[in-house]
Formats: C-alpha cells, structure tokens, sequence
C-alpha cells in the first residue's frame, strides 16, 4: 500500500529581488493498491517529475509525507528506497560498462546474494528481451536498449512499487509494448505501478487508475470509466484537454 | 556502510583499470614524464656547455699609448684562453661598443695607457671591460677574462712582496682542505645522503603535483561528471547511505592519488641519474640512495592521509560543481595555491619556518623533505599525519552535508 498525504514542493530560485518561488506540487494525496497501475497524467510542467522524484526521496516535500506499509519519505529514507524501483529519462547508466555489469553492481549495492542476483537477472533478461546485449558496453547500445537495461536496473532488487516517469519516451512500438508488457506483469504479480506521462493511448491501455496533475494539483481521479461518466466528454484525452484549456472545445463533441 | 563503499570503490577501480586512457594518464605519464624531461634537460645543458666551451670568444682590446711589458703579461693572459684577440685603437671605442651590442664581439676590453709606470708607482690599473649580458658567449668570456687577469695580479702582487723583502705566504691568512691525508674525504656527508638532499628538495614538489592532478583527473568526474551524465541519481535511489558513497569515491580517488604520487617518485628516482649530470654534483650517486624501512614507513604515514586530505579536498569542489567544467574551474586557484606551497617547500632551506610545520599540506610536505633527507623527527610526522587527517574529517563532513542537500546535488 502506498499513501501519498497532502505532498507539496515548493522550489526556490534566484536571491534578493530575483527570488522566485515555484509552487510545483499542491497539497497532493492519492493511494495505491497493490496489484494496480497508476496514471499521474498532466501537462509540461504540471509537476509529475517532482512528485515523484518526492517518492524516490532525491528531493524532499517542503510539506506532506509518503508511505509504504510503516515507512515514510522522510523518516526512513534508506529503507522507503528499498521498497521502491524509481526510473526517469534523465536517470542514465554508466556506459563503460556492460549490462550484466551494472546489474550486479547495483545487484551488490541492493545487499542481495550473488545466487539471487543471478536469479533475478536472468528473469529480467529474458522478460525484457534483453539476452542479445547483455555484454555489450552500455555506451555502444541504442536508446531503446539503454531504456531495457535501466528499467532492469532499477528493479534489480524486485520492489513492490514501480515508481517510472515517462517509461515510454523516446521507444519505439515493439521496445513500449515490451517495457508495458512487463508492467502489466509486475502489476498481476501484486506489484504497485506508478508512472507518468503524456501519452494517453498508452495510459488508457495501462492503467487501472488516473489521477490528472494541473499545475500542480490534482484536479481529477479515478478509473477511466469513473473519469468519464463524471464528465461532460466520452474519451480521456478530451476530459485532459477540458482541464488544461478550459475554455476551448477542442477535441470531441460534447454528449 | 563499509561493505557498500567497496563495493563502489571496486566499480571506480575497475574503471581506473581497464581503461587504457585513464591508466596512461594516471600510472604511466607521472612515471616517464620526470625521466624524459630531466634527460632531455640534462642532454641539452651538456650540448650547450660543450659548446660553449669550443666556442672562441670574439675579443677587442683597446690601448692607450706605451703599453709596455706590464701590458703585454696581460695580453699573454689573454692569448692562452679560446679567443679571438683583435687589436684596435680608442677612437674606434663607440662603434666597437655597438658592436657588442650587436653580439658582433663578445668582449671590449679598454687598457690603460702607461700601465708600466702606474705599476711602479703603485698606482692601481683601471681596465674597463664592455660585455653584453644577453649574449651566453659573452658572460662566459667575461667571466674567463676576469680570472686570466685575476692570475696576473696575484703574479704582481706576489712579485712586490717578494721586492719588499717577504714572504709570499703574507698574501693568505688561511688555506682549506691542502694538507688533508690521501685517504681523507672532506665531504662527510653520509652515503646517499647527498643524493636524499637533491631529491628531498625535489620530491614533495612533484608528489604533491601529483597527488592533486591525479586526484583531479578521477575526482572531478566521480561527482560532478556523474551529475553532469545523470547516473548519480541512479546511485542515489538505491538503498545505498550518502556515507557509503562518499567514501566509496574518496578512497578510489585516493588510490589514484597515491599511485600518481608514487609513480612520480619512482620517475623522479630514474630521473635522477640526469638530474646529477646536471647539477654536475660529483658526490652524488643514485646507486647510493636507498631510503630505509623507518623513511618508508614515515613516507607512508605522511602521503596517504596527504592523499586522502587531497582527495577529500577535489571532492568537496567536485560535489559542489554543477559540472566537470565548472569543478576545473573552481580547482584551479587551490591547484595553483598547492604548487605554490611545493615550489616555496623546495626553496626552503633545511630549517622551514615554524609556521609551515603547522599548516596543513605545508607540513606534510615539509615533513617529506625531511624524510628524504633522513632526518625526520616522529612528533613533525604525527602532527602533519593528525592535520592532514582532522581537516579531511572536515572535508568529508562538508561533502556528507552537500550530498543530503537537493540543492546542491540537483542543480543543473
Ligand atoms: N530543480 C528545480 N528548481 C526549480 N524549479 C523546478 C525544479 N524542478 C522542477 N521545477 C519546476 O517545477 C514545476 C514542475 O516541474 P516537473 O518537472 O515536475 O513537471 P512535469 O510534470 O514532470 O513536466 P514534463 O511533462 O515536462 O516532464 C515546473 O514549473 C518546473 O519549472
Ligand atoms: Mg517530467
């Protein structure tokens, strides 16, 4: 079970006159069931990075908390980030080494046995189809391959929640639905999955529940079908449009 | 905690390791590049003092009138160095003047004229001799002409002693070193411990140089480099404490720091059969130097918590830089500071100002001299070895305190 509660970040830029705040997330709480996948849809800049970099504590919430069963952001880093496998596209891999490297590097790192580890490996390697390139130096690897073996990377350690912000981006058909098989996969296993993203083919396909981010709130959430019988639109792109331009009829037809 | 920072430190290395790039940097050019530049230094300072002394000075003497006897002793002098002698008279002096400017001569030598009957009268001589101190040929002919006549005068100084009825040892109140024994040496400087003194003044310079340019090459990119890919975050969501990474990447630092320093002293005692023929020191013999196991165990004492306090120094501006540009940037001054201190260590002379044996780096390196030098004392190698190891404790902490601030860490 995860609990976000009443999470907000606030940045702080510049000095003396040029001081600036960004309030980039707002009072922000939500739930997650194991066994589900979560959409945290929003615009550019609507503020998913941050939350969930607040879920992987690389940043701390200037309020709120969250947790895993007992253990919360800010009291128990460590052991919330043993809990968590985190992913996004500005994380990368040290590429003078090889997959199969990195794994049991990050592997060791995570306290697990050698034996587990070559367990564990050998699960993601094949799930992932990623046996072909599992030697090679990372650096001499396409983008979609580099993707494959972060995504294995981060979860070396077999987490309970997937925390991945735009899992997707940059991939192309074949090397997305891999990576979405395999959440999906995770997810039946009793895993929770997180992600963010802008693409809302995939994440009515993928995802149980939505929580729709604006400017740093959650101004909507539920499951597809809840989304839209409370609204005024038949598909989950134009109830997204409704609430970042109000005003404009873009899309669909109203009902 | 610990388990973790080696295993850190074990991905560092093996990155150090295999790449062939980094390990030529890190291991290979402090070891040859001592050797390299002290032989061709050396090749080129016997080149150019062989051929200055082949070279035969251009010399112009000028002379008043009735030179006499007294004068030709002189040009005889003058006639046994390597020189072209040439004649002129003093109305020609302003063009052969601009002729040493032009280095079309090296020397203008102005006699006086009745120097015969001065020398009877007892008159002192006064010679005026034009150099040109740019030109390498024409110092050296000066310095030569200066002791020919310094031989004439003795000549005639003993010849007026002798006329007045005394003894020429009136002219010396003393002699050095004339009537030691055949098997007595004068230089008791112990075995070796000549050569310790060259490479005591030497030493310090180029390992701290190292130390730091090592720490450098692998510090700056351990953080700053990581944050500039964005593969720290990677590190950092893993269930791994900000303790165990930070010292993970200053011991790697560390290792390379101190492989750097003694890669440089073993190039530096390779280096050393040249830098002999350069200071042309006949007491010196590197087959001699060997340091013994307490200098060993002093030099251990003093490089590695120099190495780490180095490390934990580049680090600290490595956690702090947004960059590897940016870190190269701020370095640079306590770089330059570093050299510094090395270059003022080798000018001290054997007994440093107490100041030095109190600031930190300063006194490692001072203590380095010593070491080399045989005579360390074990309460400066404490005190260097507790300063070097209390201002990284302080370092660490600051780095420690940068890693846990989001600010520092994610500013891009
Ligand atoms: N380190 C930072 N310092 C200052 N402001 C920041 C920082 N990180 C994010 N912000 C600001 O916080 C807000 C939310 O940014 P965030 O990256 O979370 O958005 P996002 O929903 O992930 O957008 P995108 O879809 O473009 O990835 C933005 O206004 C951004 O400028
Ligand atoms: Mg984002």
């Amino acid at each position: 079970m995860l609990r976000v509660e009443n999470l907000s970040k606030e940045f702080h830029s510049g000095r003396g006159k040029n001081a600036k705040t960004v309030q980039a997330v707002k009072n922000l709480s939500f739930q997650c069931k194991p066994g589900e996948i979560y959409g945290l849809l929003g615009p550019n800049g609507a503020g998913k990075t941050t939350t969930l970099r607040c879920l992987s504590t690389l940043i701390k919430p200037t309020s709120g908390n969250a947790w895993i069963d007992q253990f919360n952001v800010l009291d128990h880093g460590q052991m919330f980030r043993s809990k968590i496998g985190f992913l996004t596209s500005d994380m990368k891999l040290d590429g003078y080494f090889s997959p199969d490297y990195m794994m049991n590097w990050f592997g060791r790192l995570n306290k697990m046995q050698d034996s587990e580890i070559e367990q564990r490996k050998e699960k993601l390697f094949v799930d992932l189809k990623m046996t072909d390139f599992i030697h090679k130096k990372i650096d001499e690897l396409s983008s979609g391959m580099k993707q494959k073996t972060a995504v294995a990377i981060s979860l070396i350690h077999d987490p309970d929640v997937i925390i991945f912000d735009e899992p997707t981006n940059g991939l192309d058909i074949v090397t997305s639905k891999s990576v979405t098989d395999f959440l999906v996969s995770r997810a039946e296993s009793g895993k929770i999955v997180i992600l963010s993203t802008h693409n809302m083919t995939i994440a009515e396909k993928l995802c149980d529940r939505f929580g729709i981010l604006v400017e740093g709130e959650l101004k909507e959430e539920g499951t597809l079908s809840g989304i839209i019988q409370g609204s005024d639109w038949d598909n989950l792109e134009d109830v997204f449009f409704s609430y970042i331009m109000p005003d404009s009829t873009v899309g669909g037809e109203h009902v | 905690m610990f388990r973790d920072s080696v295993i850190i430190m074990r991905k560092e290395m093996r990155r150090m390791f295999t790449d062939r790039r980094l390990l030529f940097m890190l291991v290979v050019l402090p070891l040859v590049m001592l050797p390299l530049m002290y032989s061709f230094m050396g090749k080129a300072n016997k080149t150019r003092m062989a051929e200055i002394n082949s070279y035969s000075s251009r010399i112009t003497v000028c002379q008043g009138q009735g030179g006499g006897e007294v004068s030709d002793l002189f040009l005889e002098s003058l006639s046994m160095l390597n020189a072209h002698i040439e004649t002129s008279d003093l109305e020609q002096i302003d063009s052969l003047k601009q002729r040493v400017i032009d280095k079309d001569i090296e020397l203008l030598i102005v006699m006086p004229g009745d120097m015969n009957g001065d020398i009877l009268d007892n008159t002192v001589l006064n010679f005026s001799i034009f150099y040109n101190s740019t030109g390498d040929y024409s110092n050296y002919a000066f310095d030569q002409v200066r002791s020919s006549f310094s031989a004439v005068n003795d000549a005639i100084v003993r010849l007026r002693i002798l006329e007045m009825g005394m003894s020429e040892d009136m002219l010396k109140a003393y002699t050095i070193n004339k009537f030691l024994a055949a098997d007595e040496i004068s230089d008791l400087a112990e075995e070796g411990s000549v050569m310790g003194k060259l490479i005591g003044v030497m030493m310090p310079f180029f390992i701290v140089i190292y130390l730091f340019a090592n720490s450098m090459k692998v510090g700056l990119d351990s953080v700053a480099g990581e944050k500039e890919r964005g593969t720290l975050a990677m590190l950092l969501v893993n269930q791994v404490s900000r303790l165990s990474i930070v010292l993970g990447k200053m011991i790697s630092v560390m290792v390379a720091a101190i492989v750097g320093a003694v890669s440089s002293a073993i190039g530096l005692k390779i280096a050393s059969r040249y830098l002999i023929d350069m200071v042309g020191d006949s007491g010196a013999s590197i087959s001699e130097y060997t340091m013994g196991t307490t200098a060993i165990l002093q030099f251990s004492i003093i490089v590695i918590p120099l190495a780490i306090l180095i490390s934990s120094l580049v680090l600290v501006v490595s956690t702090f830089a947004r960059n590897v540009k940016e870190g190269q940037g701020m370095i640079m001054p306590v770089y330059i500071a570093v050299m510094v201190m090395g270059v003022t260590t080798m000018q001290t002379g054997d007994v440093p100002p107490e100041w030095m044996r109190m600031a930190p780096v300063f006194n490692s390196l001072v203590v380095l001299k010593d070491i080399f030098m045989q005579n360390a004392l074990w309460s400066n190698v404490i005190f260097s070895l507790a300063t070097s190891l209390v201002v990284s404790a302080l370092l660490i902490f600051v780095t420690l305190r940068m890693f846990n601030d989001e600010r520092v860490l994610f500013r891009i």
